[in-house]
């Protein structure tokens, strides 16, 4: 779980252009989107994509997204029970 | 100085002529089906012109191969906007073309063919700008003088009338033809469907339960004249295009404002343009695609405009699909048979009012009043807002 | 009349800024001027790392004469127009945007929504909440008669100022030349509009 944690953070500064961000600048349970990193509507897509890319899981209803995108911790959660 | 419309034609996924549009506006006939012409592996539904290439070719009896659907699509609208009429050198006439993709249709299977085998044929993507569309359709129909281009998006064939408007209010041409054209492509349907918002049931325009858009493709195009080109041409006008304007949103790269500022602003100045009041307007064909953030954001902007006296409204693209480039112009013609047969199309697959807004569209074929002044919107990516007016 | 007040222009390896060189990387260390010409702008805005380079370019381009012209931050949000113009359109962002759903099959959103030039326009726009005229056209070369013509126009009527530029990315291929016209020469540069000034400054540049 915590590598996946891990992997999951250089994923996201990755694939969104996180310029200025390191994996060790996102908390587990900080918000990703609003005052957090600052993601904004295409970001909550490039994650989606990266969800298929990564962790070959496939999101086809955009409003999901924000339940899953809340925090680290929420997607890593997400992934894990989508492969059990 | 009087902007005259004088033609009209179009080709959308309901018809290859005005005609054939009309009647399907009035039947509540749907062109939007599963994607039938397209090489695309995907099961979605789209708003496709009902011929192939080769049959479009045949159809309209093109002597070239080496042409793009898009192009093919403003052949076929262009002639019949302009039927008959001639080039004089005593009318000052220009050509004002739309389109977002260009012969992009043409460039997608020369790469599968580079993909699959080395021999492809690299000649095929001389018809991927969008000017070369515009030129094909200027010696198509023996256009020599004022020759342009305009591509903004969704907004950019309105903005091709809005500029014929203003090269013949400035004096600088007396006749214009103005339109746009947008074929179907695999670039398009996947930049859409990864921004999530393409419908893979039929769209539903101001529905609280939209989820998206389905695209399509089409070209529509219109012949302005001023009054010294009428006397000479003695076309029978079906109305005017009184009023035009384009702003900007600065907002977001492709969503709209939940306000609407872009929009309330292009239909304010369009209205003032216009020298009419907002209560003149009779119906409004809506940009409204489908998409959760148009929808709100235009129906947001139509009460900061109209507050509660909304005047009759709808979305055509329950009919056509969201044919990018084409929309503004393929919509203009809609405006014009809106009043040329005081009828105000339906909006299909509406069955509950936005939440926020409580917005309810016209839902059927209304034939029981008169209607002298139509108001069409077009919105863009880039926040590239554009509103027209049309008076009888 | 009317006068340029400030220009900047950017190539893959160095930047001016009203002719003088504001940061060069000629020994390639950074790899990516326009994200070194960003850090060196001290700005916070993220939103700049997910452009494409084309946005990066006129963004920079613009902070870069804002900061150097404070005039530019008076005008009314109306009051400026904005005048683009280049080649190759968006093509560097749509042949990438075309890879993502051939090869790799996912459509990547955040380069679709770049696959317009305009969203040049729109990047700026939002920036800096303007609202004014623009305009963007595909030309085969910079042209200084169309600039000083369509400038003309535009400030005969509603707009006040005009940021214009000539931006052009293909391929690690960066021409940006960006500048600014006010009916007063509020920077004292003494560059009245002219085609043949704005051809010079435009060749100046690129030698």
């Amino acid at each position: 779980m915590e590598s996946l944690k891990e992997d999951l953070k250089k994923q996201i500064i990755n694939q969104l252009n996180l310029e200025d961000v390191k994996p060790s600048d996102i908390n587990d349970d900080a918000p990703l989107f609003g005052d957090g990193l600052g993601l904004d509507s295409i970001d909550a897509l490039e994650l989606i994509v990266l969800l298929e890319k990564y962790h070959g899981i496939k999101i086809t209803d955009p409003e999901k997204g924000k339940h899953i995108f809340v925090s680290i911790n929420s997607m890593a959660d997400y992934i894990v029970n989508s492969k059990k | 100085m009087t902007v005259y419309i004088t033609g009209i034609g179009i080709v959308s996924a309901i018809g290859l002529n005005v005609e054939e549009n009309f009647n399907a506006l009035k039947y509540h006939s749907s062109g939007i089906e599963p994607i039938k012409y397209l090489a695309i592996n995907k099961e979605i539904l789209a708003g496709e012109v009902k011929l192939s290439d080769e049959e479009l070719i045949s159809k309209y009896k093109i002597k070239t191969s080496i042409i793009s659907r898009t192009t093919l699509l403003g052949i076929a609208a262009a002639r019949e906007a302009w039927k008959n009429n001639e080039h004089s050198k005593d009318i000052r006439t220009g050509l004002i073309s739309a389109s977002s993709v260009g012969g992009m249709d043409r460039t997608e299977k020369y790469f599968k063919h580079k993909h699959e085998r080395a021999d492809a044929d690299i000649t095929m993507l001389s018809t991927h700008d969008t000017g070369n569309t515009t030129t094909m359709i200027a010696t198509e129909l023996g256009f020599s003088g004022y020759v342009n281009t305009l591509s903004t998006a969704c907004s950019s064939s309105a903005n091709s009338l809005m500029l014929g408007a203003r090269m013949i209010e400035q004096n600088k041409l007396d006749r214009v033809l103005v339109g746009g054209t947008d074929a179907l492509t695999a670039f398009t349907i996947n930049g859409f469907n990864s921004l999530m918002i393409y419908d893979k049931e039929w769209c539903k325009p101001f529905d609280e339960n939209r989820n998206g858009l389905n695209l399509g493709e089409g070209s529509a195009f219109l012949v302005l004249e001023n009054e010294k080109s009428i006397h000479k041409t003695k076309n029978t006008p079906y109305c005017s295009l009184s009023g035009w304007a384009n702003a900007s949103d600065a907002y977001h790269q492709t969503a709209s404002s939940p306000d609407g500022k872009g929009a309330t602003s292009a239909m304010h100045q369009a209205i003032d343009k216009a020298k009419i009041f907002a209560n003149d307007i009779d119906y409004v064909n809506a940009h409204v695609t489908g998409t959760k953030n148009n929808d709100s954001s235009e129906s947001a902007a139509l009460i900061n405009v109209f507050g509660k006296n909304i005047p009759a409204f709808s979305s055509t693209k329950s009919f056509t699909g969201h044919t990018l480039a084409a929309a503004g112009a393929i919509e203009a013609v809609y405006s014009v048979l809106a009043i040329k047969h005081n009828v105000i199309f339906p909006n299909l697959n509406f069955h509950q009012e936005i939440s926020e807004t409580k917005l309810k569209p016209n839902d059927r074929f209304s034939i029981d009043q008169k209607i002298n002044v139509v108001l069409s919107n077009s919105f863009g990516f880039g926040g590239n807002n554009s509103s027209l007016i049309f008076k009888r | 009349m009317s006068f340029i007040t400030s220009y900047c222009s950017i190539s893959v390896d160095s930047c001016f800024v009203n002719g003088k060189l504001f940061l060069s990387d000629k020994n390639n260390a950074e790899k990516d001027l326009l994200k070194s010409l960003f850090k060196n702008l001290q700005i916070d805005y993220p939103k700049f790392y997910k452009m494409d380079a084309l946005c990066k370019a006129a963004f920079v381009g613009t902070e870069l004469m804002r900061k150097q012209l404070t005039s530019i931050n008076y005008y009314r949000d109306d009051d400026i127009a904005l005048i683009f113009s280049n080649k190759n359109s968006s093509a560097d962002t749509d042949i990438k945007f075309h890879n993502s759903y051939t090869s790799e099959a996912l459509p990547s959103p955040a380069l679709f929504v770049y696959t317009l030039p305009n969203i040049l326009m729109g990047e700026i726009a939002i920036r800096n909440q303007w609202y004014g005229e623009n305009l963007f056209f595909i030309a085969p070369d910079f042209n200084a008669d169309f600039f000083e013509n369509y400038i003309r126009i535009m400030l005969e009527k509603n707009s006040k100022a005009c940021l214009c530029g000539w931006v052009d990315v293909l391929e690690n291929n960066v021409d940006a030349f960006l500048f600014f016209v006010e009916q007063s020469d509020s920077s004292k540069l003494n560059l009245p509009l002219t085609s043949k000034i704005l051809a010079n400054l435009y060749k100046e540049k690129n030698n």
